[in-house]
């Protein structure tokens, strides 16, 4: 019975305490993360307001910049999408970054295949790309279904198999000859990457994530599917009561979880990096699990978070230049802005 | 042929005891009720502590206390939000976690290269002369004698003590807590906390006895190995010292024959670890399941 009251409370806004205290908690979720935030600044003898407004400048202060965030936030929405639609099945999937390198290696993979075959070979390496993410988060998805294995711990341990997947590929197989013993796959030619907007960084690709998370907000709230979904994470008993074949649902939305990490290795690769390094996309499935985390899985409101999460991540590399700090530093600003949010203590379960 | 297996397996005992602290960290605030995924960073940031404390003082056992400080300071944060806060324990484990890593970095770069006398291993009398038992067993720093002791000691307080009982009780029916007149918010704060220092010893451990040096990240993923190996244990502080070693056994394994050059790449080989963990996990995950504390059973298994 409980689980139905939680159910009504959460899809029924009117029902939902008043606004006042979820905006100033909503507030003190930001505020004093960067109080804390300050003080490790002021530690490292850098004055916190001046950094501020340099981080600010970096990243939504030109064009420049402001394409730099679009350029970063889409694959964080596609990474954030991949931890959000499990978790509304009541699955939490940490391993977006490994599905990411491994979607990312798909495509690379694909395009030293394919050589040049023009525009037609870029829904190919797409393809390749999805199908990449899909079968490491379908590997976990079937650990869990199969053999009751967890996967919140098979998708961290999986990460770390990922990433050394990648490594032995690119120091062997898929090493280009031209590239002087650099651990880098072949260039993908010009003509089947994504077509560039302004002479910027900034090209179509990044229209997938906004696509794709539309897709999934309609899916959710519109479809059979997405009811079954929500039932699912709900209460998987009563799921498996009500005739729903909940093994399916995991394993469906592992293997969509997958394809948009895999999507979002495809931006980097194809997109932005015109090859597959070692780096590439390393820590954008954490920022995903961040975003995801901070809008409490809201299919749209994720778009926001990616985008906040992704100027504070351009301006962290701006911080490197200026001020002489690692970039990694505002990682300790992204998980204190999430830790902020968890404390004002939804319980354990997912909102619906 | 044997001198490599006396290497490969005292090797086991000294590489594994990083996770066995850990292990051993994460039993105590699971049996409590609570999942620290946030293990992976306290050990990070009790390797920096170590490593730092130690660097400063030149006092390895000093700078091991800092590195347990060090993970039980962070695995408050962890308290606070996710038992007194009741946010997700999942969610904030991995924040923790992440913080770790932005936190050594940023304090972690002017100890890079900094070289220290780390803790050197002890013979112990008549044992360590012993032929192959004693290179394997008896010749190790001071933390995996620790480690291997604290073990016993664990399973012996959670079992044979007044206070094991309330830690296990908040773990499997918190309403007795409270029948008794007993805090179990405060039980399981407690309890994270230690679990929290445990990590920190384990990251120490890896610091200033085993690898004796600082590198960003370098615990690689252990504390993500200990929060699976626990499952493995069946939350039981005798069962983790197999797990733990068994994994240190795959990591000194894997080191040994890349060092003879078998194997078809570094990296396939450096992955054997990882798998051999996700393996053990398949193995016996199904039976083991059935001794995990009730209240973690909302955390993790949400029916499935």
């Amino acid at each position: 019975m409980s689980n139905i009251a939680t159910f009504l409370r959460g899809s029924h806004p009117r029902l939902r305490t008043s606004l006042r205290p979820a905006l100033i908690t909503t507030l003190s979720a930001v505020i004093v993360p960067l109080c804390l935030f300050s003080v490790f600044l002021m530690m490292a003898g850098v004055a916190p307001l001046d950094a501020f407004r340099a981080m600010l400048q970096s990243s939504l202060g030109s064009s420049y910049g402001i394409g730099e965030v679009l350029v970063r936030a889409a694959p964080f929405a596609l990474t954030a999408l991949a931890t959000a639609i499990p978790a509304r099945a009541g699955l939490l999937n940490v391993g977006a970054e490994g599905q990411l390198v491994v979607g990312a290696l798909g495509a690379a993979a694909a395009s030293a295949l394919l050589k040049d075959i023009g525009i037609v070979g870029l829904p190919v390496l797409i393809l390749a790309g999805i199908i990449g993410g899909a079968a490491w988060a379908g590997l976990a998805a079937v650990l869990r279904t199969k053999l009751q294995l967890n996967e919140t711990i098979s998708t961290l341990l999986l990460n770390y198999v990922a990433y050394l997947l990648v490594a032995h590929i690119l120091q062997g197989p898929l090493r280009d000859p031209a590239s002087f013993n650099w651990p880098f796959s072949p260039p993908i030619p010009d003509g089947m990457r994504f077509p560039v907007l302004f002479d910027s960084r900034v090209h179509l690709g990044l229209l997938i994530a906004p696509v794709a998370a539309i897709i999934f907000a309609l899916a959710l709230w519109r479809t059979y599917w997405g009811l079954n979904l929500r039932v699912t994470g709900g209460n998987p008993q009563a799921a498996r009561r009500a005739g729903i074949d909940v093994a399916k649902t995991y394993l469906t939305v592992m293997l969509i979880a997958g394809a948009m990490a895999g999507l979002a290795g495809v931006l980097q690769v194809v997109g932005v990096e015109g090859r597959l390094r070692p780096s590439t996309g390393v820590g954008f499935g954490y920022s995903g699990f961040l975003a995801a985390w901070m809008v409490s899985h809201h299919p749209l409101w994720l778009l926001g978070s990616s985008l906040l999460l992704a100027a504070i991540v351009v301006s962290g590399d701006a911080l490197q230049i200026t001020s002489g700090l690692p970039s990694s530093t505002v990682g300790i600003l992204t998980a204190l802005v999430l830790l902020g949010v968890l404390a004002r203590g939804h319980s354990q379960g997912v909102r619906l | 042929m044997l001198p490599i297996i006396i290497a490969v397996l005292s090797g086991a005992i000294r590489s594994g005891t990083a996770v066995l602290f850990a292990c051993l960290g994460e039993i105590i605030a699971e049996r409590a009720g609570v999942v620290n995924l946030g293990t992976e960073g306290c050990m990070l940031i009790g390797a920096l502590g170590a490593f730092a404390a130690t660097a400063m003082t030149g006092n390895p056992f000093l700078g091991a206390f800092v590195g347990g400080l060090c993970g039980a300071s962070l695995a408050a944060v962890h308290a606070y939000v996710a038992v007194i806060r009741r946010g997700n324990q999942l969610a904030s484990g991995l924040a923790i976690t992440i913080l770790g890593l932005g936190v050594t970095s940023f304090f972690g770069r002017s100890f890079v290269a900094t070289q220290i006398n780390g803790m050197n291993s002890i013979s112990i009398a008549g044992l360590s002369d012993l032929p192959i038992l004693g290179p394997i067993l008896f010749q190790h720093d001071a933390l995996t004698y620790l480690a291997a002791f604290l073990a016993p000691g664990i399973w012996f307080v959670l079992y044979r003590t007044r206070w094991g009982l309330m830690l296990r009780a908040t773990g499997e029916r918190q309403d007795v807590v409270y029948s008794v007149g007993l805090s179990p918010t405060l039980i399981r704060c407690l309890a994270v906390i230690c679990g929290g220092f445990l990590a920190g010893l384990g990251g120490a451990q890896l610091s200033v006895a085993y690898t004796l040096n600082w590198v960003e990240n370098m615990t690689q993923g252990r504390g993500y190995v200990a929060v699976a190996l626990v499952i493995f244990s069946s939350w039981s502080p005798l069962t983790a010292v197999a797990g733990s070693y068994l994994f240190g056994g795959a990591l000194s394994l894997q080191l040994a024959l890349q060092a003879r050059g078998v194997g078809a790449s570094p990296f396939l080989m450096s992955a054997i670890p990882y798998l051999v963990t996700l393996a053990v996990l398949v193995l016996v995950g199904r039976r083991r399941r059935q001794a995990m504390p009730d209240e973690l059973r909302a955390v993790f298994e949400r029916g499935g």
